[in-house]
């Protein structure tokens, strides 16, 4: 397996693709779409501009209609559970292509308010997906995220498929009969939950390290335990479950083929620095916790920065989370 | 030992791989795709007009190895065609297993299905290529013989779309200009409209989707000239190909097909439709490219800055040879930059001074010609070539083209270049 992986665009091969960045010339990934010369792209096997010039129709004055986004839908919730204090986990009913293109590790939505402006909206990661029924868990901590769960609310407005909620992603969708620790902590445990489902269904050993972290509840052990993963739970990620990861990493001829990373950025670097101490330098692919609003690619909210100097739309570009240190 | 990577496996890096293991180097050259000879394994004209001269003075010079496999591999010696004269052509579709065990037996190692997508650079040096597995190959000296063509987006924006030409960009990735990953900017060819790029100048039928009689003729005398309707005469695509060569009259009020295995057609494409209007054709296809009633590929979009050497300008171990080293067209004019190319890298890595070759040698003239020209306001308009052009004219007029194979030679005995691509430099 590659130990670093170059910086791609989600989106590429999904109905999404070309989308709005490539009208208004500000494509991610090809170079024509961003008005130089020639081509100079991180090829995938498909070349965007040739899919832009099918998809086009000509001799017609373009308007936004012709760009294919994501479009909201009203869903139902059909249960909401308070797993902790300001913390619920939710289930909605959405129509089942939705549900069905959500059912993939780093997949998230956009929820809001019905009754709310469309820039209320905040992104959520999936945590289970079953039929038209999808699960998500919301902490209610800012101004977005406490309105949609006040008391009584029988709908919210969601809007998807958005893809790119892990980075190093193509490591997880191609990791087969190979060893994996995951760890996930507080609120990365949701996200986890589609990662662990992925790696297990293609027969891969996981072990995963699992921490309250600050919504003070362990959520995931069932399921985990449901698929063969060998669960290892500690009162603190940083004072405890460090310590079992490097345990596990310097094992001799046990080395993990990946590390999966699900929680805070602080766990992220937490755990980096764990690999170095110990001189292992591991494939890790890590929750994306970039503060999203539009998640098309263009208010740059989520903007970060790589150690090259380059600046990535992290709604969007999928790469090595290593490269953001 | 010194190691010389080649990157690009067409004439132009087979050469240079050669050359650079001929000098002493142990060579590694990559190809993205699974078949050496890249634009040659469609081409096969060789040995016509001033690409004769060429070839002769490549030879005495010590680089025989690919003209001889060309001549053990020709179908047609000798032949003319409007323009051109003692053409041979060689066989596309056998010719590959050959110059693959001659790269071998001189210890070339050959990466295959390995492209390269960006160098490692230290100051004004390239210490290794990335490949897109994620690899490295350490290198003292680079040559870079990535070609000037596609990829589709390219073909794209130039011409009228990807037509799954023998490059095979979708299926090996895209061609990388290590060049342009040096951060050196380069020069693009344009049509005589301006716009950049030129189309390839020739597609290929399947020989065994024309008639009868078209095929007989053409497999006993290698060439058959067809004269097109009016109503199918279009003068005007003339100025969008890449081989000015073939870019006058007779060929937009004739076909003009050769016999290199496939019948060569020497029109960069032709609508299918119209095609099988013309008796003989009813049954057409194209071989090359699969799409060539619609487009074909798109070149000169990626001219290297370099001086006579072939010395890439802002990169001290970084030579380029074949369409990467001027907007020159053709196999012989990619072997012979390619050989420079090749041998200087060697010189790079022991000190030596770089060979430049004199302008007594049609070799040398055209390298040097070529770079005055793309300095000049329309010089990157034109493509040159030994066969025809500009440049031919240019061989007959200062008496460089030569069909005497002792007059060549005494020539390059002359210049003091006598099998200068055979002395081992380390």
């Amino acid at each position: 397996m590659r130990n670093r992986l170059p910086a791609r665009c989600i989106d590429i091969n999904s109905p999404y693709c070309p989308c709005i960045l490539a009208e208004v010339n500000h494509c991610v990934y090809c170079s024509h779409l961003r008005g130089e010369q020639v081509c100079n792209c991180n090829w995938t096997g498909v070349c965007i501009l040739n899919e832009k010039t099918w998809q086009s129709t000509t001799n017609k004055k373009w308007n936004w209609d012709d760009v294919k986004t994501r479009t909201e839908v009203a869903a139902p919730i059909s249960r909401l559970e308070e797993i902790a204090p300001d913390t619920c986990r939710v289930q909605l009913l959405v129509p089942p292509e939705l549900a069905e293109s959500l059912n993939r590790p780093g997949s998230f939505v956009f929820l809001r308010r019905s009754d709310d402006p469309e820039f209320f909206k905040f992104p959520v990661g999936i945590m289970a997906v079953e039929n038209e029924k999808i699960e998500v868990v919301i902490e209610a901590i800012g101004a977005k995220s406490s309105r949609v769960l006040e008391q009584g609310l029988q709908t919210l407005v969601v809007k998807g498929p958005y893809y790119n909620g892990v980075f190093g992603q193509p490591w997880i969708d191609k990791i087969t009969e190979g060893y994996i620790v995951l760890l996930a902590g507080g609120m990365g445990q949701p996200p986890a939950v589609l990662i662990a489902k992925a790696l297990s269904e293609n027969k891969n050993k996981v072990v995963a390290i699992v921490a309250p972290g600050k919504i003070g509840k362990i959520i995931v052990e069932e399921e985990f335990s449901k698929w063969g993963i060998e669960v290892i739970k500690v009162n603190s990620m940083r004072r405890e479950g460090l310590a079992r990861l490097q345990d596990l990493i310097v094992a001799p001829g046990n080395t993990p083929d990946l590390v999966v990373s699900a929680g805070p950025d602080d766990q992220h670097y937490g755990i980096i620095r764990a690999m170095q101490a110990v001189n292992l330098n591991l494939p890790m692919a890590a929750t994306n916790n970039a503060t999203m609003c539009c998640g098309e690619g263009v208010c740059g909210s989520c903007d970060k920065e790589t150690r090259s100097g380059k600046t990535v739309r992290t709604c969007k570009v999928q790469t090595d989370f290593v490269s953001f240190i | 030992m010194i190691k010389v990577v080649v990157v690009g496996g067409g004439w132009a890096g087979c050469a240079a791989a050669l050359a650079a293991a001929k000098a002493g180097a142990q060579v590694t050259l990559i190809e993205r795709t699974d078949l050496l000879l890249g634009t040659g394994l469609v081409g096969g004209i060789f040995r016509n007009n001033g690409r004769y001269t060429a070839a002769e003075e490549a030879i005495a010079m010590g680089g025989s190895d690919l003209f001889v496999a060309m001549d053990a591999k020709t179908r047609h010696k000798n032949i003319s065609f409007p323009g051109h004269n003692h053409a041979s052509l060689y066989d596309v579709t056998t010719i590959e297993p050959l110059v693959r065990s001659v790269l071998k037996n001189y210890g070339v190692e050959l990466l295959f299905q390995s492209r390269v997508t960006d160098v490692v650079k230290m100051g004004r040096k390239i210490q290794a290529v990335v490949l897109d597995s994620g690899d490295t190959v350490d290198g003292d000296a680079f040559v870079d013989t990535t070609g000037s063509a596609g990829p589709m987006g390219n073909c794209l924006k130039y011409g009228n779309g990807c037509a799954m030409c023998v490059l095979r960009c979708p299926a090996f990735g895209p061609r990388v200009s290590i060049t342009a990953k040096a951060d050196v900017k380069e020069y693009t060819g344009r049509k005589t409209d301006g716009s950049s790029g030129a189309m390839s100048g020739s597609c290929k039928l399947a020989k065994d989707s024309l008639s009868e009689d078209i095929r007989r003729i053409l497999e006993a005398t290698g060439v058959v000239v067809v004269k097109l309707p009016d109503e199918l005469v279009k003068t005007n695509s003339l100025g969008k190909k890449a081989c000015t060569q073939y870019a006058v009259d007779e060929y937009a009020t004739n076909l003009v097909l050769l016999d290199t295995g496939h019948a060569k057609l020497m029109t960069s494409f032709f609508p299918l439709e119209e095609l099988r209007t013309i008796p003989g054709f009813e049954s057409a296809r194209f071989a090359d490219p699969y799409a060539g009633g619609k487009g074909n590929s798109v070149r000169y979009l990626a001219i290297a800055p370099c001086n006579n050497s072939l010395k890439v300008d802002g990169v001290d171990n970084l030579f380029c040879g074949g369409e990467k080293s001027g907007v020159m067209v053709g196999h012989t004019e990619a072997i012979v930059t390619g050989l420079l190319a090749g041998h200087n890298a060697v010189r790079c890595c022991i000190d030596m001074q770089y060979l430049e070759l004199p302008r007594t040698l049609a070799v040398g003239d055209i390298i040097s010609f070529v770079h005055e020209q793309m300095h000049t306001p329309n010089g990157l308009k034109i493509r040159y070539t030994f066969s025809g052009s500009v440049y031919f004219e240019r061989m007959k007029a200062t008496g460089l083209y030569a069909t005497d194979r002792e007059q060549i030679q005494t020539r390059v005995e002359q210049s003091g270049l006598r099998d200068i691509y055979n002395q081992c430099l380390v």
